[in-house]
């Protein structure tokens, strides 16, 4: 298989067929949090999309040129990659306030609540380290650079498309004239499980 | 070797740390972004609970646009009087009144609305609503089970002895949940009203007034004397109905003396009348509380 036909199968792997939310169950409480209404979702998805491909990148460089020679990285890489995410989401946080305001006003409330994210931390150990999640299973030993932006831009439009598609939903789900108590987050979980299902009828395409 | 390891492992976090914090230190300081010292007085000033109330999706973006004059001084709702001091005393301007909202009920039907049928269901005006569209003839008047009674949080509404709903203008804090739990509430059954709001039609009917006399003996009967009599041009009949503008009504009370139905009240803490005791009891009761129709004068 040609290189690129190989890039794309990593991207749509990893954003439909283990979609983090809805296959993987990563990152829950964002998809529940933020998915009351379209546009805060919008924006939280794109500040997703953004820190985790500057997270994996950072922590690939991280795991490849510090952790894995020194050969600690097999116990020390949930505390490195914390520590490098969370102080990375910080300084990405203050240069956009200071260089794009309008950037900022877009992103801003949701960069702190990205900075220990599940998915993200996820995300970025797989891209640096392959197999510990088990999130896919075409991926090899070891990710080139290349391939682990690939793969984590793939998992975060994923995470995206998930919680743009659920935000709609819900919005519709506010109208409909569901029984008192199952008004809001119950009926929430239901769609949730359902468009879970959905999802997991991707799996087995191209042999993913 | 073992020892080596841990060695390894502490130098190695270390060296990440001292790193990431460095580069955190020196952004903090290049990327320091200065603001306007009023901006952060005013953000300490509101109540800082994100409500969103006035608009604005958190306190301190409501700060930024008061600063900068989009938005009035008065505008936070939760914070009332003691915030739009502590602003204005901030940026130097004059303090104004803090818009407090109360609920106002527009139906002065009661014992006085022709009923429909009997409703005999349970005693809620969501269940009845549903019932045709309520035992009342009148579609837009007040059914009189009590949702906004048992929805108030603050214990200010209480049915009267003509089966209507009676607001404590002095209990009541403008919170909206009876205007949400009221199955009219969409249609302005119950309204929210300046607190300063000081009088108020009690009738919520659009339709032909010669249908809605035949409904109801309170109603609003659209003649525009109280139009045609108000000095500040403050009260106008729309759709068939006296409507108040706040803004321009002084209190005068000519629309109350006026009015041929009693229908238009004193109301509100700006008033010196007793608004509980005044509350709408002009008119000859026409039906019981069980609807039957009686004789006028009986």
């Amino acid at each position: 298989m040609s290189g690129v036909s190989q890039l794309a199968l990593l991207f749509i792997g990893a954003a439909l067929i283990n979609n983090i939310l809805l296959t993987r169950f990563i990152g829950l409480c964002p998809f529940f949090g933020v998915s009351s209404n379209m546009e805060t979702s919008i924006g939280m998805s794109l500040s997703v999309i953004f820190v985790m491909v500057m997270a994996s990148t950072a922590t690939w460089v991280v795991w490849e040129f510090i952790l894995d020679p020194l050969g600690v990285g097999e116990f020390l890489y949930i505390p490195a990659f914390i520590l490098i995410i969370a102080s990375l989401v910080q300084f990405v946080e203050m240069y956009l306030r200071k260089a794009s305001p309008v950037l900022y006003r877009a992103m801003g409330i949701y960069l702190p609540l990205i900075t220990t994210n599940c998915a993200v931390l996820a995300t970025a150990t797989e891209a640096a380290k392959p197999g510990f999640f088990k999130m896919n299973i075409a991926l090899g030993a070891s990710l080139s650079l290349g391939e682990a932006l690939v793969y984590t831009l793939g998992v975060s439009v994923g995470f995206g498309f998930a919680l743009i598609t659920f935000a709609a939903l819900r919005e519709r789900l506010e109208l409909v004239p569901a029984p008192r108590l199952m008004k809001g987050t119950p009926i929430a979980f239901i769609t949730a499980g359902l468009l879970s299902l959905s999802y997991l009828g991707m799996s087995g395409w191209f042999g993913l | 070797m073992d020892l080596m390891l841990i060695l390894k492992a502490v130098g190695a976090l270390s060296v990440i740390g001292v790193i990431t914090s460095t580069i955190l230190a020196t952004a903090a300081k290049r990327f320091y972004v200065e603001v306007d010292p009023r901006v952060e007085a005013v953000a300490a000033a509101l109540p800082g609970s994100n409500c969103g109330a006035c608009g604005n999706p958190s306190c301190f973006m409501s700060a930024e646009k008061m600063v900068s004059g989009e938005l009035e001084l008065n505008a936070c709702v939760a914070g009332g009087q003691s915030v739009t001091d502590a602003v204005a005393a901030i940026l130097g301007a004059d303090t104004c009144d803090a818009i407090a909202m109360i609920s106002a009920r527009h139906c002065g039907g009661g014992d006085r609305a022709v009923r429909a049928y009997e409703y005999a269901g349970v005693r809620s005006c969501a269940a009845a609503n549903r019932l045709a569209g309520g035992p009342l003839a009148c579609s837009a008047g007040c059914l009189g089970y009590g949702d906004c009674v048992r929805a108030c949080p603050f214990d200010a509404i209480h049915l009267d002895e003509r089966g209507l709903p009676v607001v404590d203008p002095a209990k009541c804090t403008g919170c909206g949940i009876c205007v949400k739990e009221c199955p009219r509430g969409q249609i302005t059954l119950l309204e929210l009203v300046p607190e300063s709001a000081p009088v108020v039609v009690r009738c919520n009917a659009h339709d032909k007034v010669k249908g809605r006399k035949a409904n109801c003996s309170a109603c609003c009967i659209a003649c525009r004397k109280c139009e045609r009599e108000c000095p500040s041009d403050a009260i106008h009949v729309i759709d068939m109905l006296a409507v108040v503008d706040y803004t321009k009504c002084t209190g005068c009370g000519t629309c109350v003396e006026v009015c041929p139905q009693d229908c238009i009240d004193l109301y509100g803490c700006g008033t010196t009348v007793d608004t509980i005791a005044a509350d709408g009891r002009g008119g000859d009761v026409i039906t019981n509380v069980t609807g039957e129709r009686i004789e006028a004068g009986a």
